[in-house]
């Protein structure tokens, strides 16, 4: 379902070359739970962010579905992120200003294969799905982190995506809030058979990944369940 | 951009609006407002005395349309058949002469130079409202001799000395008293005080009313001749008409409109005011657009990381543009209102309580052109100054967005 190939990331500050990605090349089957670790500056969010397209590689081909990402333009980009992919960030990242129900219809409201009637139906189903129907006019601020953090994966999911990405989802829960949540994602991945690729650097929760990938310093230091196939 | 980016937009500039900072909100509303009012102000009240001189030379001074001597002439001549022909058109209410002298008046120890204009009273009425001035006493009758009437100027007020008058008077004259006027051709009669009025006008005020029979015995033959004709038009018809009516008639003195004599004197003024209005049209703008581009810029710049979101989740940078845009068109339009509102009670308020001064009164001269105007030149330049952040914000990349 995407195939990467020798991809690079090169960030300049000054005078120095900072390689985050270095020659990283890796397939990811569909339906597959995929866990990015390694330690802090290893190049695991930088990965997720290129097959995001929230940033673009120095060199490399990321190819999704078939569709080589590079060609696309900016609004291609923007669509395909809407239509085939879902986020959720380390901070949740709702909008303030809407309810639970506003910021979980935000992307489909945008889809035009998708009608009012379609849109609220999803919403509402995603919102029963993560337990928080009942708190749909709520506004963000009046909700627990590991509740927004559950509202953030029903708006990553409303539209159905291809793929789920998620860059430390449990950065800033607590242990049973953070349980809650993977929980949540592993039910979406087995009944939905849902792609997700998720970044962490807690190691209890690759008992949720059917996959790890570990980098450091850019570049995959082990592919596998537990690390068993190593570069 | 499909209606459903629109309505996406609408809705998180509406929620934004509704759920942020309602002090904000409430204070760029205010701003829009003032600078609003700010704008049409001055060159409303400039409009408002425009009107009240335009009024009041029309009312105290020269009718609808002038009739004076052609170039050369000293008078108008042949009165008697000129009056008949004007007073015998359609669209002409009235016109009658006037024909005036300068005198110099004597009360107590008190001498005072003012224009004695004389007057058909009963025909004057159709002119001028002069009549329904009066503060004490009556207006002439059509008879009278040996009587006058003089503005509240001119009688002076007893409680005041003279060295504190704002300008010469005769130092309290009531209606009743005697006073001496001795003309420029050394004619010297007494007359009694019969009323005294006030228009506000100060040219008006400043003047002493005698009847055309007494100035007859003052030039000691009978005035077949004036020194312009004042001509009122009927209901519906237009200066120009009458102008029109009156040369080909063949009226054969000069004959001008109102407007014809205002585009003249008044020309320079408000030539002044037009352009105190521009620089006061442009500082506003400027005010208003510059208010405008710091809220929405500091709005935007707050919003970065939450614009890096939107654009990673697959909204639209097009969207996220029209967001702020919608923003500053609902903030514009608010402001707007309150400024609307705000100078209609600003309006109503002079209305009833003008700026008088000895020259002229202000009131407020609102027109519904000026308002759609206004608004419409406010409410670009606040698109402008909104749309420009919104619009760079917006095309920031993603990663230089969410890292802010």
């Amino acid at each position: 379902m995407i195939e990467i190939s020798d991809l690079r990331k090169i960030y300049h500050m000054g005078n120095v070359e900072v390689k985050a990605l270095d020659g990283v090349t890796l397939d990811i089957e569909k339906g597959e739970f995929l866990g990015i670790m390694g330690p802090s500056g290893s190049g695991k969010t930088t990965l997720l962010h290129m097959l995001g397209l929230l940033d673009m590689p120095t060199s490399g081909k990321i190819v999704i579905d078939g569709m080589d990402l590079s060609r696309l333009t900016d609004y291609e980009k923007t669509m395909f992120r809407l239509y085939k992919l879902g986020y959720v960030f380390q901070d949740y990242a709702l909008v303030p200003d809407l309810t639970v129900m506003e910021n979980v219809s935000l992307p489909a409201m945008l889809r035009k294969d998708r009608s009012e009637d379609q849109y609220r139906n999803d919403s509402n189903d995603i919102l029963q799905k993560i337990g928080l129907y009942d708190r749909r006019d709520h506004l963000p601020r009046e909700l627990s982190g590991g509740q927004q953090q559950r509202v953030s994966l029903a708006r990553a999911m409303v539209n159905k995506p291809d793929i789920l990405f998620a860059d430390e989802p449990c950065a800033n829960l607590d242990t049973e809030n953070s349980r809650i949540v993977l929980d949540l994602f592993r039910e979406i991945n087995e009944s939905m058979h849902q792609t997700i690729v998720m970044v962490s650097h807690e190691d209890w929760h690759k008992d949720y990944f059917h996959r790890i990938i570990r980098l450091r310093d850019g570049k995959i230091v082990s592919d596998g369940i537990n690390g068993a196939k190593t570069h | 951009m499909g209606k459903k980016e629109l309505k996406v937009a609408f809705l998180l500039a509406l929620r934004s609006l509704q759920r942020g900072s309602r002090s904000s909100v409430i204070l760029t509303i205010l701003i829009v407002g003032m600078c609003f009012t700010n704008m049409i102000f001055l060159p409303a009240m400039f409009n408002g005395i425009g009107q009240s001189i335009t009024k009041q030379v029309v009312d105290y001074e020269v009718g609808n349309v002038l009739v004076s001597p052609q170039s050369g002439d000293q008078y108008v001549t042949d009165l008697g058949a000129t009056l008949d022909l004007i007073n015998g058109m359609p669209g002409v209410e009235r016109a009658t002469p006037h024909y005036s002298k300068g005198a110099t008046l004597k009360y107590r120890q008190r001498i005072l130079g003012v224009s004695v204009r004389a007057i058909s009273p009963s025909d004057e009425k159709y002119i001028s409202p002069l009549y329904t001035k009066m503060i004490a006493g009556s207006y002439l009758g059509e008879g009278d001799t040996g009587e006058v009437i003089i503005g509240k100027p001119v009688a002076g007020d007893a409680s005041i000395r003279e060295e504190d008058e704002f300008q010469p008077s005769l130092g309290g004259v009531r209606v009743g008293d005697s006073i001496t006027i001795e003309y420029g051709n050394g004619y010297t009669k007494d007359y009694r005080v019969k009323g005294i009025y006030y228009t506000g006008w100060s040219q008006a005020d400043s003047t002493v009313y005698v009847t055309w029979t007494d100035m007859e015995q003052v030039e000691g033959k009978p005035l077949d001749y004036a020194d312009y004709i004042t001509v009122k038009a009927k209901p519906g018809y237009s200066e120009k008409f009458i102008k029109d009516e009156l040369q080909q008639y063949g009226v054969s003195q000069k004959v001008q409109t109102t407007s014809d004599l205002l585009s003249k004197s008044l020309g320079r003024a408000l030539q002044s005011f037009a352009i105190i209005n521009m620089v006061s049209l442009i500082v506003s703008i400027i005010i208003t657009t510059v208010v405008l581009f710091i809220v929405i810029t500091i709005k935007t710049l707050n919003s970065r990381k939450q614009i890096g979101i939107l654009k990673a989740i697959g909204v639209d940078k097009e969207v996220i543009m029209h967001n702020y845009g919608f923003q500053v068109i609902i903030l514009a339009i608010l402001g707007i209102i309150l400024g609307i509102c705000l100078t209609l009670l600003l309006a109503m308020y002079m209305a009833i309580h003008p700026i008088v001064t000895p020259e002229w009164s202000a009131t407020l001269y609102l027109t519904p052109i000026d308002l759609i105007t206004n608004s419409l030149i406010l409410f670009a330049a606040a698109i402008l100054a909104g749309y420009v952040p919104a619009y760079q914000v917006s095309r920031e990349d993603i990663q230089t967005a969410m890292r802010a």
